[in-house]
Formats: C-alpha cells, structure tokens, sequence
C-alpha cells in the first residue's frame, strides 16, 4: 500500500501538496480580490465624479458661478489614484505590490469621497469599509500601508490644517490617538479574521491533501486492482471502468461509457444479470458467473460481484461492481469434464472388464458394461453384490488376503459368472479416490482362453524340442554314419594317390576322391545349414586380418584355378591392418565359396579377381569378379536358394546347390551381407560385407601362422602308436598310411578294454581313439587314460565321424590333444601324428594347440 | 512586454502615482481649508439694519448664500445650534438675493432646509445690502449679538469649506448662548463669496 501511495502521488508528503494547495487557494485569492478592487476602484471614481457634480457642481461668487474644484478633484485625482492599482491588477494580479498600492489608494479614495461629500460621517464608514474589504485579502499585512495612510492623514491634516480635523487651531495629540485608536480597533479584529481564514484556509489545504491523496490512492487502488472494477449509473451506463475490465472487454474506457453492462453481456446472461441488478437494489450481494463480449465478439467468462452505493440517505447513488476473469478456470472446468467424459468412456466403453469396488466392504461400487456382458449380471445385481459373490465358493477363503495385497501387479483369480461357468482371470488392481472415498479399481482379462492356448502351445513346444532333438540326433549318426565309410573311400583313396599308380589308375582314384569328397561337402554344409536354422551354429566373431583371408583362400584355390588355365588375381594391395569382424574360418569358408564358383564356372583361361574397398565408414566390403558368362537378371533372386543351382546341374559343373545358401546364412549370422552385382554376359561379380574391426595383434597372430615352425623329425628312435577302432576298413587305413613312417609301431584295439590294457602295457608314444567303440565309449576310454598316472601323459587324438563342435570341445577339455574328423585328410593327420610323436615332445606343442582350439570353441560357447 | 520592461514601467507608473497623490491632495485640502474673505464686521447691532434685534434673548444671525454648496454643511450646523439652543436665541437666516432674480434663486436646498429648521427665520437679503452692513462676505459668516446689541461672535460655523461636523464655530455660539456669557469669540468662514468676482479672482475656486 504503502508503495502504490508512492508511486501515485508526485509530492514527497502531504504536507507539501498541503502547502501547495495552500498557496495556490491564497493566490488564488490574492487574484480574486485584485480584480474585485479593481472594478470596486473604476465604480468608485465613477461614483465620486457623479457625487461631485450632484452635490457640488459650481462654486458661486454672487451672482456668477463656476465648475467647483470637487468636480475636477474627482475627475483627475480620483481618476489618478484609481488607474495606477486598476493597471497593477493587469499587470501583476496577486502581487504584494499590487494589494499595498490598492490598500494606500483605497484610503485615498476614502479621503477623496470625504473631501467630495462634504465630510459627512456616512461617507467615514468608506474607511472601515474599505479596511473589511481589504481584509479580504486575508492577507493582514495589506492593512499596514492602508491604516499608515489614515494616520498620516490625519498627522499631516493635524501639522498643517488642524482646524480642518480637529476644529481647534491647535493640534492635540489626543484627537490623533483617538482616531487612529478606532481604525487600530478594526485592524485588530481584522488582522484576528485574516489568520483565522489563514487557518482555515490551511486546514482546508491539508484537508484537501489528505482527500486528494486518500482519492488517488483509491483511483490508483481502483485503476490498478487485478480485477475489473466499474461504477454504473442509475441509468445502467458506465460511468468509470477500470484498466482491466477494459482490457477484459477490449474496449476503452469512453467506449465502455456509452454502454451499459448488459450491452456487453452474453444474450444468454441478460435475464441474469437483470434478476441480480434488480437484487442489489433490494440490498442483495450476489456473485453471478457470466459471459462478457468482448469488441471482437469472443466472450470472456468472468465471476462478478456488485453492490449499490448510496448516499447519506441511503438512496441509490450508483452500482459498484467487480468482475474477475474466470476464463482460465472456466477452460480447466471444461477440461476436465471433458477429461472426465473421455475417462467415463473409456472406463463404459473398455472391452475388458473393469470395476470399482470398496476394498473395505468388497461391494461393487461401478462396473463397465464389458463386465456385465462377460459375466452376466446386471448393473443393478454388480452393485448390489460384493466381490466375494464372483469368486468360486472354494475360493472365497483366500479373497480377503488377495484384496488385502493392495499391490498394483497383476495376479491371477478364479471369478465365477453369473451362470456358474469359472473363467481364469489375470486382476490388475490399484488404489484410487472414488467420490471422495478408498477405492479399487479393478482391470479384469478374461485369461481362460489363453491359458489353454499356453497349456497347447507348451506342448507342441516339447514336442518340437523332441523333433529337433531326434533331428539332431539323427544328423549327428547321420553325419557319423555317412562319414564312417567316407573314411574309408576317402583315406583308401588318399593312400592310392600317394602309391604312385598309373596315369588311368590315378585318374580313376581322382574320381574317388572328387566323389568322396563332393559327398562329404555336402554333408558338411547340410550339417551347417541345419546347425544355422535351428540357432545352433556358433561361431566365434574376431578382427580377422582380410589380407590374409584372402591369401589362404586364394593359396587354396590355386591348384585349381592352374588346373583350369584360370588367373587369379589380388587387384588390390593387401593391407594387412584391415580387420573385419567375422568368424574367421566361416568367412574362409564363404571366400573359398565365392572363389570356387568363379573358378568352376569361368571358362578356361579366365580370370578371377579379388579386391575389396571401404563401404561407408563401418563397413569393407570385398569383391569376387569373374570373367564367366554372368547370371541372367531373372534368376538372380534364386541365387540364394538351397538346392537351386540355376541351371548349372545340365552344364556338367559339380555342385551341391548349397554354397550360396549357406555362405548368405553364415554372413547374416556373422551381422554381414552377401550380394551380387549383376553383368550378365560380362561376367560375375560376387561381393560381401563386414563390420570393420580394429585388431593390432591379429598382425602379429598372422604372422606367426604364416611361418609354422616345423620340428625336425628325430631319427632311430622307434615310437608306438595305439589305435582304438572297432572298423576295420579304418583300422586297416591307418596301418597303410603308417607304412609311410616305418619308425612308428602301431598297435590296435578293436575294443575300448583292449586298448586301455595296451595302453597301460606299452605306454605308446600317442593312442589314436575313436568314440564308438562296442564295449565301453570312447568318452570313458579317454577319462580312464587321463585318470591313470602311468597313462595320463600319453597324447590323445580322437579320430571321430562325430564332427560336432559340442563333441569335440568335450573331448578336447576332457584332454585328448587333438580331435580329427572322419573321412580323413591325410595331410591332417601326418602333421598331427608328425606333431605329436617327435622326439623332443611335440606332443606338447600340439597339445598347446588344442588347448588354444579348446579356448576358442570356449568363447564363443 | 519583458519582466525588465514591466518592472521599470511599474516603477515609474508608482512614482507618478505616488507624486499625483501627493499634489492633487494637498492641492484640494488647501482649497478646502482656505478661509473666505471678511468685512468690516462691526462690534454691535448696526443702526442702520433693517432687522429688528430681539431684546429678550440673543439674536443669531447667519448670512448664507442659497446656490453656495458649501453652505449645506453650515445650514447643517445651523440646526445643530438651534436644536442645542432650544430657542434660547432668536435665529435669522439672511441668503443672499440679487434684486433682478426669481423666486428660483432661493428655490434651493438650502433654503428650504433653513426654513425648515424650527425658530430659524429665513430672510431675503436683497443684493446682499444687509451682509454689507454686517461686514459679511462670504457664505455661512453668522453673528451672534447680545440683546442689547453687543457682538458676541462673528465667523463661520464649519471646520472648512464645505465640511460638516464639530467645529470651532458651532461650539462657540452655543456656549455662548447657553451661557450667556460676557465674552466673544471668532472663526474662519468656509463658503461661497456674496460678491461677484471678477475673472481670475473667485475666492470659491482658490
């Protein structure tokens, strides 16, 4: 308050706007008074001049007579005395000057009508009255010169004409005192009624200040309030409106008084606000929301509250009413009810049952119409029911502790319709306010039906689990089965090329071999296909040097591609810093792929090109072009396709249809693409893509591997290898190959006792295991060797058809050194028998590999 | 008009001012407070007079010019005197009558008024031969004789021309009257002169 009163006022106190007010009414009357002496002076030089000529218009001498001296004394010296103040008036109205100089010529005057009327004593009362209007001034000084004026006249009459004043020659100084007493005697009670109008007037100024400032407080209170606030006549118009109504209303304060209320008032309120002005006349207050229309013809909703102003008779001076803009509020009403409207249909129109009940008397307190049709009770029934009346009879004992678990998870019931059928249903519950009170609200789904759609769906699932297991079993024997007798074609067919044979005879075992080992491909890539489907492939994802990826790869297609008169070629410079993210032997497997297609099926004297390019920022991406006839547009999306080899069967290619197949499913698993860029009849060029990788060491692992350490064989030291196999054809295989090595003795079991006996008798430098033995499996055969200390050392290395990884990562944990797959490779296995019979212990070197290898199957495990 | 200019202006408008108040008012005061001429007033009743002296009281006799406007303050005071007196003294009113006038030129205020004052005797003083007799020249000169003829008082009976209100006079006849006392006394006659003047020399407009 105290600083809107600062704020509106432009003086530092009252006191000072008192002073002011003060000043200006006494100047204001200082003015005043100049101009009524002013006209008094101009009436009484008129007056004086006509009484001059009514009383003393000639003087006579006998018989003649002339214009009497009063006449002209009027005329000129009253005319002199009355213009010189008549002028100040002008020029200096309110001016001390100008009231002195009136004062002196009042007095003057006075002399002058004394003079003129002859001295009547009516015409002396001029003096006093002069002195009263004088004191009209309320200035008591004015009456200084005026009274100084009167003494000298009558000094001076006294000094020089005392016969004229006191009708005696001689002065007395009595006669003097007793005139001036009677003026004195009027001064005194004049000078008392100036300064008491001076008190008055100061009093009236302070009172005046004190309005003014208590009517600015309550204009600023009333221009300035937060509210709209008006004053409305009698005749129902504006007569004030404050700043905010006008901008609640958008119109002007003059625009606003040129209208009534109900001119700005929503049609749909008038009738209202007519009733409630009517009201307030008898006394009433009321507050009344309504509509107010604004210039733009929106409307505003605004609270109003009004009340008459009456006067001190208590008659209807004006309305004073007060409006405060409820729009906000207004808007957030209707949102909510429209809030309350949507969550009223949701909660009507929800096709789950839902209900409210009261968690202390179970009673139903709402229900939706999705839990009348489900559970066929009425709404009437629901709400005169509790929950206890929906739960099956065996049930209700537990109710009170399910309800008295107020958590919000969802929790499974057993409710009971209203035609005693029982449905399974899942209760998500949550505490709420319901019309003010505890409540449960209650989301019910109806779960009978997908229960038993679980109960089937996990059955089929056994089921299917049982399939994939019979499955994998079944390609599991498959795989031993079919390469058990592989070994044989396969090893035999080994052994024969390297017996030198006869140019035909060496064609004719080529074409066992290629046979051989076309059906062991296929075998193997069927097995990878199956193991990728059913999620089962693991693979083990690493920075994998590309460049030497692609050197192996092209190592091994070399003989071939000579074969074929095919040129190979790296057209890039093999960066052996770049890395992808890949399974290294699987991304081998789809580069031997890729580059075995296009050596197969580019004519003779082709090329083949590798390359590879950075895609993208994460991405390199490498390419196999070839020179050969290229793939028609339309048999591009088969490409893919297992088993589909487009045609390629009829051209006398071999091929198993399952390359690309397996190679797109291996670089899908390995998060990579495969592709291929259509030339038709220039040729194909295959591609695939990786995720780079950033692997400094995988250099130096290359490099490494890049120059194997081959440990001289030591001479004229016998060795023992045992070999447990119950096959004969393999048995018969191994003891052909180890004829190539006359230093080894090689015993042989048939069976798994049989060779555990041997083993403990001869202490062989290696046993070759196989796992399907007749007696006791080749598992137990290896933890037996490795439980006994006097076999424990003996390198073991498994020669199984079982080429399972799960298989082959238990056996190398369980200790055998080196675990090599049925059909053979030769090669293989003399360098693992090379590996792990030479004289300085090279055992350990292989069996530092087969840990490593066991690493490896661990981690991607 | 500048603030310097209106100043200077205003000063020199008060002095002028002041200076015009000052001449114009002495001015008039010396003309309202210069004495009309006197005769030769002689020391008792003249013989010669055609105006009977009361023996029984003192006779108060005032010469009085009938247009003179100075003489309404003495007919003024002249019923002050006569109203103080209660016809202790028989009261004569002699205005000055030139024979070849009317009966208008005593039709004035003065007149009538002297007339109208109880035991005062109005006369017609043809072409002032009495006011001649008596040494009277100026209007509002009154005598005042003893029964026997003595001269009590002779002068006027205003404090100046034109002004009523005590007076030396006025207070002296009456004493004398009351009094009945041995001893005389004078004042300055304030009036109109009985004899025409010649230009540049009206005793009314000195």
């Amino acid at each position: 308050m105290f600083e809107i009163i600062r704020k509106g006022t432009q003086h530092e106190s009252p006191a000072a706007r008192a002073d002011e007010l003060f000043k200006q009414q006494q100047q204001e009357i200082y003015v005043k008074t100049d101009q009524l002496f002013a006209k008094l002076m101009a009436c009484q030089w008129l007056a004086c001049v006509v009484m001059a000529i009514v009383i003393s218009p000639y003087t006579w001498s006998g018989q003649a007579k002339a214009i009497h001296a009063h006449v002209w004394a009027a005329i000129f010296l009253g005319g002199a005395i009355s213009f010189f103040p008549i002028w100040l008036t002008r020029a200096w109205p309110g001016a001390v000057i100008t009231r002195h100089v009136i004062a002196v010529a009042q007095m003057l005057m006075s002399a002058l009508l004394i003079s003129v009327t002859g001295g009547r004593i009516e015409t002396h009362f001029h003096v006093f009255g002069s002195l009263v209007i004088l004191s009209f001034y309320r200035d008591w000084r004015v009456l200084i010169p005026a009274t100084i004026v009167v003494g000298l006249d009558h000094f001076l009459r006294g000094i020089y004409y005392p016969y004229s004043v006191y009708g005696v020659l001689a002065a007395s100084p009595w006669r003097s005192i007793e005139h001036a007493v009677w003026v004195v005697f009027e001064d005194v009670f004049l000078v008392i009624s100036c300064l008491r109008s001076i008190r008055e007037m100061r009093s009236i100024a302070n009172r005046t200040a004190a309005l003014e400032l208590s009517e600015q407080n309550f204009r600023q209170i009333f221009q300035e309030a937060p509210i709209g606030m008006a004053v409305v006549g009698l005749d129902e118009k504006f007569l004030q409106a404050n700043a905010k109504l006008c901008q609640m209303v958008d119109y002007s304060e003059d625009e606003l008084r040129t209208r009534t209320p109900l001119d700005i008032t929503h049609k749909d309120d008038v009738d209202l606000s007519r009733r409630v002005a009517t009201g307030m006349l008898d006394g009433l207050h009321s507050r009344i929301e309504k509509r107010y229309l604004r210039k733009d013809g929106n409307f505003v909703w605004a609270a109003r509250t009004g009340c008459v102003i009456r006067d001190e008779n208590g008659d209807p001076r004006h309305f004073l009413i007060m409006i405060e803009d409820i729009s906000k509020r207004k808007r957030a009403e209707e949102a909510v009810r429209d809030s309350e409207e949507r969550y009223r249909l949701l909660f009507e129109t929800n096709p789950y049952p839902v209900w409210v009940y009261d968690p202390e008397t179970l009673a139903f307190l709402a229900v939706n119409q999705a839990a009348i049709d489900r559970y066929g009770f009425s709404r009437e029934e629901f709400l005169s029911m509790t929950i206890k009346d929906i739960r099956p009879a065996h049930d209700v004992a537990t109710l009170l502790d399910d309800v008295s678990e107020s958590s919000s998870e969802t929790t499974r019931w057993r409710h009971r319709k209203k035609n005693g059928a029982e449905i399974d249903v899942e209760i998500t519950a949550r505490s709420i306010s319901f019309n003010g009170r505890d409540a449960r609200l209650v989301l019910v789904n109806d779960v009978t039906a997908r229960l038993r759609s679980e109960k089937a769906l996990e059955q089929a699932r056994d089921e299917a689990d049982r399939a994939n297991k019979a499955k994998s079993e079944f390609l599991s024997r498959m795989s031993h089965e079919l390469r058990t007798p592989l070994n044989a074609i396969l090893g035999f067919g080994q052994l024969l090329e390297r017996q030198n044979p006869t140019p035909t005879q060496r064609v004719r075992v080529k074409h066992v071999i290629n046979a051989g080992r076309h059906l062991l491909g296929l075998i193997n890539e069927v097995l990878d296909i199956s193991r990728i489907e059913v999620g089962r492939m693991q693979l083990s994802l690493e920075a994998v040097c590309v460049a030497e990826a692609i050197e192996e790869t092209l190592d091994l297609m070399r003989p071939l591609a000579h074969e074929r008169r095919i040129k190979l070629v790296a057209d890039v410079d093999l960066d052996a810093t770049v890395h992808v993210m890949a399974d290294r032997q699987r991304f081998k497997q789809v580069l031997l792929n890729l580059l075995t297609n296009a050596v197969k099926y580019t004519p003779v004297g082709g090329s083949v090109t590798v390359s590879y390019h950075q895609n993208g920022d994460d991405k390199l991406r490498i390419r196999v072009a070839d020179t050969g006839p290229g793939i028609a547009k339309e048999k591009v999306a088969r490409l893919f396709t297992p088993f589909d080899r487009l045609g390629a069967e009829m051209s006398g290619v071999e091929g198993t249809g399952l390359g690309l197949a397996l190679s797109q499913r291996l670089m899908q698993a390995m998060q990579g693409a495969i592709g291929v860029e259509d030339t038709a009849n220039n040729g194909s060029t295959f591609w695939v893509e990786l995720p780079r990788a950033t692997s400094p060491l995988e250099q130096t692992r290359s490099r490494k591997r890049k120059t194997p350490t081959r440990q001289p064989r030591a001479e004229g030291h016998k060795r023992t290898v045992l070999y447990i196999e119950d096959n004969l054809s393999n048995l018969t295989l191994i003891e052909q190959l180890l004829e190539e090595r006359p230093e080894i003795e090689l015993l042989t079991a048939m069976q798994g006792r049989v060779g555990l006996d041997l083993a403990r008798q001869h202490a062989p430098d290696l046993i070759l295991l196989d796992l399907h033995l007749p007696d006791v499996p080749g598992w137990d055969v290896l933890s037996e060797l490795k439980a006994d200390t006097n076999t424990s050392d003996i390198p073991v290395v498994v020669i199984s058809a079982d080429a399972t990884s799960h298989q082959v990562k238990r056996l190398l944990k369980a200790g055998a050194v080196s675990y090599l797959t049925k059909p053979l490779d030769v090669p293989e296995f003399f360098r693992v028998l090379d590996g792990t019979t030479s004289a300085n212990g090279n055992g350990q070197n292989d069996a530092s590999r087969s840990r490593a290898n066991l690493a490896e199957m661990e981690s991607t495990s | 008009m500048n603030p310097k200019t209106k100043i200077i202006l205003t000063v020199l408008l008060g002095l002028a001012w002041a200076g015009v108040a000052v001449v114009g008012g002495h001015a008039l005061l010396s003309y309202e407070n210069a004495p009309g001429e006197v005769g030769k007033v002689p020391s008792a009743w003249p013989v010669n007079s055609s105006i009977r002296l009361a023996t029984d009281r003192p006779t108060l006799v005032v010469f009085a010019h009938p247009q003179c406007p100075c003489t309404r303050a003495s007919i003024s005071e002249l019923a002050s005197i006569v109203a103080h007196t209660q016809s202790k003294a028989r009261v004569l009113v002699l205005f000055y009558t030139p024979r070849d006038t009317g009966d208008d030129w005593r039709n004035t205020d003065n007149c009538r008024t002297a007339a109208q004052i109880p035991g005062v005797s109005v006369l017609a003083d043809v072409d002032g031969e009495e006011a001649e007799r008596f040494g009277a020249e100026t209007s509002g000169h009154a005598f005042l004789f003893e029964p026997n003829g003595r001269l009590l008082f002779n002068g006027g009976i205003t404090a100046s021309r034109g002004h009523a209100g005590g007076n030396a006079g006025e207070s002296a006849i009456v004493s004398l009257i009351d009094n009945q006392s041995a001893g005389s006394a004078q004042a300055f006659v304030f009036g109109c002169s009985f004899k025409t003047q010649r230009e540049g020399d009206r005793k009314c407009l000195k």
